[in-house]
Parts: C-alpha cells; sequence; structure tokens
C-alpha cells in the first residue's frame, strides 16, 4: 500500500432487482460502503447469492444502482470513458466463441484502438501468460473450462489495466491454474496495480489479498486487513525439521513447565494442493511413471519448502 | 408502363423529415422525463435526466472509426462463420433450374427478356431479405444473452459503437453477398437472353436501358382547342390514361423544358406509346394498319400567353384571336365587349371574370415580359384588366363590371396600338412530323428520331413570316431592287435562298404587281412599304388573298431549327393528334417521352442492385434497433411487419389518408358490414353514437397518419427493379435519390433510439 489513495469508493450501495412489472424480487445488495485503495489487493468474500457478483456489476456500470453511489478511478460508474483502465474477467468468460484467441485479444485490443504492432506484442505476451500458446489458433468453442478462464483473463490484461477486476478468478482453474492466478494478481500488485477479486474460495482470497470484505446476504459483515482478521492471538505455532520422539518428549516437557500442559504435535500434512502441484511437476521430469504414496511422502520436505516460501 | 415519375423533392422531403424527428424527439424526450422521475424518485429527476442526456450526447460525439471497425468486422465474422453464406448456393441451384420454369414467349419478346431480369432481381431480394432480418434481429439479444456483450461494454466501447457496428456488419455482409449474387445474376441474364434480342444480329436490343426525359407539362386540349387538365374518358374505370378524338383540334400537349443540343444530343429521338380506342370499325386500311398519330412540334409564344384566355364564353372569340394572332381583331372584339359590359353588365357571370382575371395574370402579362422587345405596356393592361377582372364577385354588382368595363376598353386600347408589334414578335412556328401508326395490340415501343434540321410544309402564317424574312434580308443587302426596279439577280438570289425556281417566279410576279398597284415602293435601290407599312403586314394580306400559293405540289417547303427556331430558350412544346376520324387515342405523361442516348443494360442493373441494397440495409437498420429495445422474436416480427406494411399497404394508407379511397371511418365501415348497409345508406344509429364513432375514427385516422410517417414507404426501393425491367434506365431523381434519402432518413434516428435503449438499460437481460 504506497499510498492511500482510493480506487473505488462504494456509498450506501443497494439493489434490488425487479421483475417486468417492476415489482420487488430480490434485494441484492444493501447499504454497502466500501472503499478500495490505491495498490491493493482487495478481496470480497461471500457465499453463493451473496452479492458480490452484483456489487461488481454495478461498479462497471453493467447495471444501476437502486440507490447509493460509486466512484471508480474518479469516475462515475457509467461514464464509459473509466473502461480505458479497467480489465474485468467476468464471472464466466462471457467472449465470442467463434473467434479463436489471437482474434479475440486483437479484437479486444482493438477496442481501445492500440495499434496493430501494440495488438500483435501485447497479444504474444499475454498468450504466453496465461499458457495458450498451443491453442492460441483453435476457435473458443472447443475450449475446456479453464483454458476459457485463462484466455478471459488474458483479455481483462489486454490494457495494461490499473484496476483489474476479477470475478472468482480461480473458478475452473486447476491447481496450477490457481498458483499461477495467485502469482499474477501478487505480480500485478507488485507492479503497483490495483485489484478487486471476489470469490468464496477463502483460501485463495486469503493467500494473495491485503485486505478483505465479507458479505452475507447483501449486506457486509467484515472488513479489514488479512493480518488483523486472522491473527490467532491465543496460539503460537512452532515448526521444525523432522523431529525424533525424544525430542519431541522434550519439548513437552519444556512447555509443560511454561504452563502448557497439552500441546498438539503431530506431522504436519501437506495439503492436496501441495500433493498435486508435486505430482504435476514430477510427472513433467519423469513422464510415464506412476508414483507410490511412499515416492510422495518422501519428497514432503521439498514441497514443505515451497510451501513456506511465501 | 403504368407509372408517373417524379422527381424527389429534397426540400419538403427534408421539412417532414425534420418535422417527424422533431415529433419523435420530443416523445422521447418525455419518456425519458418520465423515466428518470420515477427512477430518480421525484426531485431528483431532472438532474439525472439531464446528466444522462449529457453524458450519451458525449458518447456520441466521441465515437471512434477504429472501434466501431472492429465491432463491424467482427459481425462479419459471425456470419461468415455462421455459414450466413449459404444462401448464396441456393441462388445458384435456383439459377441453374430457373432457366426451365421462366416461360419462353417468342412473340413478346420484350417480356420474355423482362421475365429474366424479374426472376434475378425477385430471387436476389427474396432470398437475402429474411436472412438479413433474422441475423439483424437476433444479434444484439443474443449478445446480451450470452453476456459477450459485457465484456465488449466494459471496454471503452460506446453503446453507439456497438450498434453502429452491428448495422456495419450486416450491411457489408449483405452487400457483399448482394453483389455476389448479382454478377452471378448478370451473366446468367446475358446468358439466356438470346443474341438477337441484345441487338447483336441487327434487331432491337431489348437488354438496354432506355433514358426517358419526360414532359414538364402535360395538358390536352378538348374539340375546340381550349386546354383542360383530362381529356376524354372513353369509360374506362382506370383513368391513367385519357383520350384524344381523332380529326379535332383535340390535342395532348407535352412541354418540355431544358431542350439544348447539350442535354438531348443533336437530334430528336421521340418514343410513344398509346392507347388506341375506336367508335367505328374504320377503313379496311386502319384495320390493318392501325390509328394514324401525329407528332407536332411547337414554338407558340401565343399559346404560351393566351391558351386559357377566353374559356369562359364571354371571351371565347377574343381569346381565339389572340392566339391566332390577329390582334387588331382581338382588339376590336374586346372593345365591343367592353361595351357591352357597361351596357348588359349581369351577362358576365363572375366565373367567367375570375377566369378571365387569372388568365391576363398568370399567364398572358407574365409572358408577354417574358418577350424581349419590351411590351411593358401590353402586360401593364393585361394585367390591370385582369385585376379589374378578379373584383367582379358578386353576381348583382354592376359597379365592379363597370370598372372592368374600362380596364377591357383600354387592353382594346393598347392591343390596337401595340397589334403590329406583336404579330411580329409573337410567332408561331407549326412543324407537324410525318404521321404514324398506334396499333391496339402495341408490342415493343414506336420511336423515331429527327434531324436537328427539320424540314416541313409551311402553313400560311410561316409562308408570310418566311418570305418576310427572305425579302428584308435582301433588301437589307441592297439587293431586291436595282434603281428603282426589281433586281434582275433576285430570282436566283431566291432561289439561293431555298425557294424553288416555279414559286421564286411567283414571288417576282406578285412583288412586281404590287409596286405596279403602288402597294411596294421601289426607289433608290430599296424596297418599301407604302404608308410606312410593315413588309409582315403586306406578305400575310397576299397569303391572305391566296396570291402566293405554292406553285410546287409540295407546297412552301421550310426548314426549322430544332432547337434555335423551335426552342429558342430551352422550352419545346409537342401536340400530338389524332388524324383518324371518331377514333381516340389515350394517354398519358409518362407515354411519351424524349429518348436519350441509352445506357448500357449494366449501368441500369447496378442501380437496381443499389436500390435492393439499400432496402436490405434499411430493414438491417430497423431490426438492429428493434434489437436493442425488445428480443431477438419481437424484433423479427416487428421489422417483417414494418417491411410487409411498407412494401405492399404504405401506397394503400396514403390513398386513404389523402381521401382517395372509398368508405367511411374503420368503426364506421365495420358497422356498415355488421349491420348490411351501404356507404350511400349510411348506418342505422343515433346522432350521438354516429358522432362518437366518427370520434373514434378521426383518431384511427390520426393514427395511420403517425404510421404511415413511421414506417418507411419500402416501394421506393423496389421501383428500381421495374425500371429496368421494362427496359428503362433507373434514375436518380425519382428512384435512387428517393431511396436513399429514405435510407439516411430513416438510418440517423435509428440509431440514437437503438443507442439510447442500450445505454439506458440494464445488460442483464435473462
Ligand atoms: N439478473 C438477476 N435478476 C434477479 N435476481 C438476480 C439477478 N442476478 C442476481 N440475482 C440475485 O441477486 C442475489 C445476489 O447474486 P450475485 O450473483 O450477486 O451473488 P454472488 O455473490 O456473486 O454469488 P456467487 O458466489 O454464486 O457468484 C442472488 O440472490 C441472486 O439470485
Ligand atoms: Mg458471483
Amino acid at each position: 500500500m504506497q499510498t492511500q489513495e482510493n480506487v473505488i469508493e462504494i456509498r450506501n450501495l443497494s439493489k434490488v432487482y425487479r421483475d417486468f412489472w417492476g415489482r420487488k424480487k430480490v434485494q441484492a445488495v444493501k447499504s454497502l460502503s466500501l472503499d478500495v485503495k490505491r495498490g491493493e489487493v482487495f478481496g470480497l468474500l461471500g457465499p453463493n447469492g451473496s452479492g458480490k457478483t452484483t456489487t461488481i456489476k454495478m461498479l462497471l456500470g453493467l447495471l444501476f444502482p437502486t440507490s447509493g453511489e460509486i466512484s471508480i478511478l474518479g469516475k462515475k460508474a457509467s461514464d464509459v470513458a473509466k473502461n480505458e483502465r479497467i480489465g474485468y474477467l467476468p464471472e464466466e468468460s462471457y467472449l465470442y466463441r467463434f473467434l479463436n484467441a489471437d482474434e479475440t485479444l486483437d479484437f479486444y485490443g482493438r477496442l481501445f484502438n492500440m495499434s496493430a504492432q501494440e495488438r500483435n506484442q501485447r497479444a504474444d505476451e499475454l498468450i504466453k501468460l496465461v499458457g495458450l500458446d498451443q491453442a492460441r489458433r483453435r476457435q473458443l468453442k472447443e475450449y475446456s473450462k479453464g483454458m476459457t478462464r485463462r484466455i478471459g483473463l488474458a483479455q481483462a490484461l489486454i490494457n495494461n489495466p490499473d484496476l483489474v477486476v476479477l470475478d472468482e478468478p480461480t473458478s475452473g482453474l486447476d491447481p496450477i491454474g490457481t498458483r499461477e492466478m495467485k502469482d499474477l494478481i501478487l505480480k500485478l500488485r507488485d507492479e503497483g496495480k490495483t485489484v478487486l477479486l471476489c470469490s468464496h474460495q477463502l483460501a485463495d482470497v486469503q493467500d494473495v489479498s491485503d485486505r478483505i470484505a465479507v458479505m452475507f446476504q447483501g449486506e457486509l459483515k467484515v472488513m479489514g486487513s488479512v493480518e488483523e482478521l486472522l491473527e490467532l492471538r491465543e496460539e503460537t505455532e512452532i515448526r521444525t525439521g523432522n523431529l525424533s520422539e525424544e525430542g519431541i518428549a522434550e519439548i513437552r516437557a519444556v512447555l509443560k513447565k511454561h504452563g502448557m500442559p497439552d500441546p498438539s504435535i503431530q506431522k504436519p500434512r501437506a495439503d492436496l494442493e501441495e500433493l498435486f502441484l508435486k505430482t504435476v511437476r514430477e510427472s513433467g521430469e519423469r513422464p510415464g511413471r506412476r508414483f507410490t504414496a511412499e515416492e510422495m511422502a518422501a519428497t514432503q520436505p521439498a514441497a514443505e519448502a515451497d510451501a513456506s516460501k511465501k | 408502363m403504368d407509372f408517373n415519375p417524379t422527381p424527389f423533392n429534397f426540400v419538403s422531403g427534408f421539412n417532414s423529415w425534420l418535422q417527424l424527428v422533431g415529433i419523435i424527439g420530443a416523445i422521447a424526450i418525455g419518456l425519458g422525463l418520465l423515466g428518470s422521475f420515477l427512477y430518480g424518485g421525484g426531485a431528483n429527476g431532472l438532474p439525472v435526466f439531464l446528466k444522462g442526456l449529457v453524458s450519451f450526447f458525449k458518447e456520441i460525439v466521441t465515437v471512434s472509426p477504429g472501434r466501431i471497425w472492429a465491432l463491424t468486422a467482427l459481425t462479419v465474422k459471425e456470419c461468415v462463420r455462421r455459414k450466413a453464406l449459404l444462401v448464396f448456393v441456393v441462388f445458384a441451384v435456383l439459377l441453374m433450374f430457373g432457366g426451365w420454369f421462366l416461360p419462353e414467349s417468342a412473340e413478346r419478346a420484350e417480356l420474355e427478356v423482362s421475365n429474366h431480369i424479374a426472376f434475378v432481381l425477385t430471387t436476389i431480394s427474396w432470398l437475402i431479405l429474411p436472412v438479413v432480418i433474422f441475423l439483424s434481429c437476433w444479434g444484439i439479444p443474443e449478445d446480451i444473452r450470452l453476456r459477450s456483450l459485457h465484456t465488449v461494454v466494459t471496454k471503452p466501447a460506446r453503446r453507439v459503437e456497438v450498434v453502429l457496428g452491428r448495422m456495419f456488419g450486416y450491411g457489408t455482409m449483405a452487400i457483399t453477398i448482394l453483389i455476389l449474387m448479382g454478377a452471378v445474376g448478370y451473366v446468367w441474364i446475358q446468358r439466356q437472353v438470346p443474341d438477337d434480342m441484345k441487338g447483336i444480329n441487327g434487331g432491337t436490343n431489348l437488354l438496354t436501358c432506355r433514358v426517358p426525359v419526360y414532359g414538364d407539362f402535360f395538358y390536352f386540349l378538348d374539340r375546340e382547342g381550349l386546354p383542360s387538365r383530362t381529356g376524354l374518358n372513353v369509360g374506362d374505370a382506370w383513368k391513367f390514361r385519357s383520350f384524344v378524338e381523332g380529326n379535332t383540334r383535340s390535342r395532348a400537349v407535352w412541354i418540355f423544358n431544358d431542350i439544348f443540343p447539350e442535354t438531348i444530343g443533336e437530334s430528336l429521338r421521340l418514343e410513344s406509346r398509346f392507347e388506341a380506342f375506336r367508335t367505328i370499325k374504320g377503313s379496311e386500311q386502319s384495320m390493318t394498319s392501325g390509328l394514324e398519330a401525329q407528332y407536332t412540334l411547337l414554338q407558340d409564344t401565343r399559346e404560351e400567353a393566351f391558351s386559357s384566355f377566353g374559356v369562359g364564353a364571354s371571351f371565347r372569340e377574343a381569346g381565339e384571336a389572340l392566339r391566332e394572332g390577329n390582334f387588331q381583331n382581338a382588339s376590336q372584339l374586346l372593345s365591343t365587349v367592353a361595351e357591352r359590359m357597361s351596357s348588359a353588365p349581369l351577362d358576365f357571370s363572375p366565373i367567367d371574370c375570375r377566369q378571365v382575371a387569372i388568365a391576363s395574370v398568370q399567364e398572358s402579362a407574365y409572358v408577354l415580359r417574358k418577350i424581349e422587345k419590351g411590351f411593358e405596356d401590353v402586360a401593364k393592361a393585361f394585367e390591370e384588366f385582369g385585376f379589374a377582372a378578379s373584383e367582379v364577385i358578386d353576381p348583382e354588382d354592376e359597379a365592379s363590371r363597370g370598372k372592368m368595363s374600362i380596364a377591357c376598353a383600354a387592353l382594346a386600347d393598347v392591343l390596337n396600338e401595340r397589334g403590329d408589334d406583336l404579330r411580329e414578335a409573337m410567332p408561331r412556328i407549326e412543324v407537324p412530323l410525318e404521321p404514324f401508326e398506334v396499333h391496339e395490340f402495341h408490342e415493343g415501343d414506336a420511336y423515331e428520331t429527327y434531324p436537328r434540321e427539320l424540314t416541313y410544309t409551311a402553313n400560311n402564317e410561316s409562308t408570310a413570316r418566311f418570305l418576310t424574312r427572305t425579302i428584308t434580308d435582301l433588301n437589307d443587302l441592297g439587293k431586291a431592287v436595282k434603281g428603282s426596279e426589281l433586281s434582275a439577280d433576285l430570282l436566283s438570289d431566291l432561289e439561293a435562298a431555298n425557294i424553288e425556281t416555279v414559286n421564286a417566279e411567283l414571288v417576282i410576279e406578285v412583288l412586281q404587281a404590287e409596286i405596279e398597284a403602288g402597294k411596294l415602293l421601289a426607289a433608290d435601290g430599296k424596297l418599301a412599304v407604302a404608308d410606312n407599312g410593315r413588309f409582315l403586314q403586306v406578305f400575310d394580306r397576299l397569303v391572305r388573298e391566296e396570291r402566293l400559293i405554292s406553285q410546287d405540289p409540295a407546297g412552301w417547303v421550310l426548314k426549322a431549327d430544332l432547337f434555335k427556331d423551335l426552342a429558342p430558350h430551352g422550352a419545346l412544346r409537342i401536340q400530338v393528334a389524332c388524324l383518324d376520324d371518331q377514333m381516340y387515342l389515350g394517354m398519358a405523361r409518362s407515354d411519351m417521352f424524349i429518348r436519350l442516348k441509352d445506357n448500357s443494360f449494366f449501368v441500369g442493373y447496378s442501380k437496381a442492385l443499389l436500390n435492393i441494397g439499400l432496402m436490405l440495409c434499411l430493414v438491417i437498420v430497423l431490426g438492429v434497433t428493434a434489437s436493442c429495445i425488445v428480443k431477438g422474436p419481437v424484433s423479427f416480427f416487428f421489422t417483417l411487419t414494418m417491411f410487409v406494411i411498407g412494401q405492399f399497404f404504405h401506397s394503400f394508407m396514403t390513398r386513404i389518408l389523402m381521401g382517395q379511397e372509398k368508405g367511411s371511418g374503420m368503426i364506421e365501415s365495420a358497422m356498415m358490414i355488421v349491420q348490411h348497409r351501404s356507404p350511400s345508406t349510411g348506418i342505422d344509429t343515433s346522432e350521438r353514437s354516429m358522432q362518437m364513432i366518427q370520434a373514434a375514427d378521426k383518431v384511427n385516422l390520426g393514427l395511420l397518419h403517425a404510421a404511415s410517417n413511421i414506417i418507411p414507404d419500402f416501394s421506393n426501393f423496389t421501383s428500381a427493379a421495374i425500371y429496368i425491367e421494362n427496359g428503362f434506365d433507373v434514375p436518380w431523381a425519382s428512384s435512387v435519390l428517393p431511396a436513399i434519402a429514405t435510407f439516411v432518413g430513416f438510418l440517423v434516428p435509428c440509431v440514437i433510439i437503438g443507442a439510447a435503449c442500450l445505454k439506458f438499460r440494464e445488460l442483464e437481460a435473462k
């Protein structure tokens, strides 16, 4: 967080969905106020149907608020000019399915009036970035769900935006994709861009966000920085290398002396994500093999080290 | 052909367009205000509305061609990848087998050619049309449904650009298919039409584009030679043509303006198609060879100035004398009329007076001012007479007749004084052309080319004028008289002026006799008229006394130049007469025209395609606009309805609105059906409910009026095909321009409406 300038300001935002006759169907967002500051990654969390997507669509001017005010990059939500500096990845990739990846990026590049050279260069970069090099000439209707997400992400970044709005960026992505996505989000933050992402994949949000907000049934329930919200002040965690039985007994004794009679001590497990990543990596290095459980366990410290890096 | 092409009037078209757009704009602003009051909640409504309006127009102003092009290309790609071009295959198949089904009629070659052209053009339009309506109506709704539009509008793309991109894209596609099909169709027509119908082996070329110049004015002369708007009706229910009676003074008159060598070329090609109508069988010769018709080319300022002077019975004789150029006689007749007007004023009906008033002011005075030689005084006298005559309103009022009588006497005096000048300044040249035959079952159009230099047999007036001019010219050169005798070389000089030897001898003989009688004076090498008279008077008298009857059986054969003599200011008058007794010739304005050099078939064909293209584009514009507001099926139905009404019922609506359709209001007519009444008896109901019904019918008529303005007249676009099918070029002014104007006129408001609807609506259609 370099500055405290607000990129998005939402004040008392409400949205009521009405049917054709103007009758109220759902109140999707209720009196929501929040700010997103320049340079931060802001995570909007909430269960299904809590109003995250609705909020984002109002931010982008796709829906009109029932009441309340929005300022985004200092402009009104209904002002097209703001879009010059925004990248948006919709909940599902709403793209033209008859285009191929190259044509898609070229088309969206043209919407920013980019020169042909700029478009080509940017398309090459982005296609490499999202790993669609092999499939760039295939029509999007042949793409798998994850591939569609990837090309969606690429189009969101075509204009090198200052503000990136990602609606469930990791949905449909394999764990590698998820990891890459998370790395990308962090990279964007390092480049000084602001990221607003919303998701119900708590782990993903936790990994990358500076600040988060949790919505439930259209209302904002919690908001704050990740450290603040997740720090467990009542507990301390110690991690070491592989420790012998004697070592463990000694530590228990020491802890007892400090008034902690019953600590939980066990071999930590890698989570499935790490296992998956490992498998894929190993498969790449040694094709045509199947791995046993022991083999995977044996390489655990590597995974451990990998996981603790962040 | 039954059409009456009239050039498109841009100014009035633009005016009514502005009015309509103004009204629609006002309605839109009203709706917008209402919406923002509801939406913004009362007091906030106005600022919300104004801000919306400002941001909308800011978007319109900042459109970028680059983005529009991107969206256009996207649309085209979509069409191509959705295999819209497959219609082309259907077309090819139809053409392959089409030849089997088209009737081959050797007797009516023109019909065969026209069938082929019609087949191609109809197939093209009816194949592309549904595809285009379908695509344009589903494009944006699908985009919204699949939410691919979300991704576009969250880029800097304006909603106007989305609308324009769609329209241009579908337009590009439609036009590409049109050009492809058009090219194939062209080749097909060229191959299907046999060579002898293309004029290759000397026959007439039927695959051509005749370029007609239609008369600017068209009227009839009745059997008395007086002008009338229509000719006779021979009992047809269909009143398109009016009839000219044979062997009377009845004529059909066309006046063509702008007749110069630059505009029509060095010769005159007249083409006509008249309808023959017999009341008796006629001679055997006329049975087999048809009725005889004759064109007469005229340069006649007297006709222009006095044609309707004397339509009313009181001034008939005076009018006749004026038209004959017998101004002294006219003067006498008018002074008699003036006397009668003061002695028996009530003989003069106000209708007669009003009629003569209009004729004197609007025709006579107007034309006299146009003649260069300064007849200001005569024009003024006619005008004053006209003004006095226009005051006669009350049948019983004698005072106004008195004033009119004074003005009439004054006019008579002026005419008496300037009569000879007028006679000289207002010639009538009458060049009758060779008669031609009109057949009952006329096939192909009769046309004839006349050279610029026309030879004709002079009538009395022309003879007198011709001799006056010849003798005056010789006299001016000092060649008529040597000393106080007629020149010895006069015979050869006259021969040099294209006078036959026998006639030249006659002229010398008559001149000699006149000199001896003291009517002409020959002295000091000059010939002069006694008592300061004029040569024209002398020759007029000699002709009248039948002393100058041609010794050559062919008569006085003279030459007239089409442009210099017959259309000195570009206005050419052509009269058509029927020569057979008790027979009738039917004609309408478009039945006779000057045929310019033909355009190639290709040119006309391309213009017809252009009109079809514009039609497709207009349908696209309507479809895309509708699809910005409602979903695909609804806008499909809407566009189709607009097209069908605009194509087949627009002229019907216009006729109802102009009161040309028989019957009464909608509800009244419905009641008549229920009650089994006819329009003459009317419905059986109380006065009160009758009033209500009529009020409701007024409202209906108002709605119809609105509809006729909002629904485009699609027949503007299909008219081009009719021209070319009948072997005419497609005229810019009456076919292509109206089509372009209709298209542009709809494009602009439609784009704005479409863009506004996309902008002020949530793109979350489920
Ligand atoms: N177009 C719509 N018409 C009517 N109701 C809608 C519409 N879109 C969303 N809703 C309703 O609004 C509420 C919020 O929906 P929203 O899509 O914003 O939730 P979300 O937080 O994005 O959920 P998810 O995690 O499943 O994506 C839901 O109750 C939903 O049913
Ligand atoms: Mg959502």
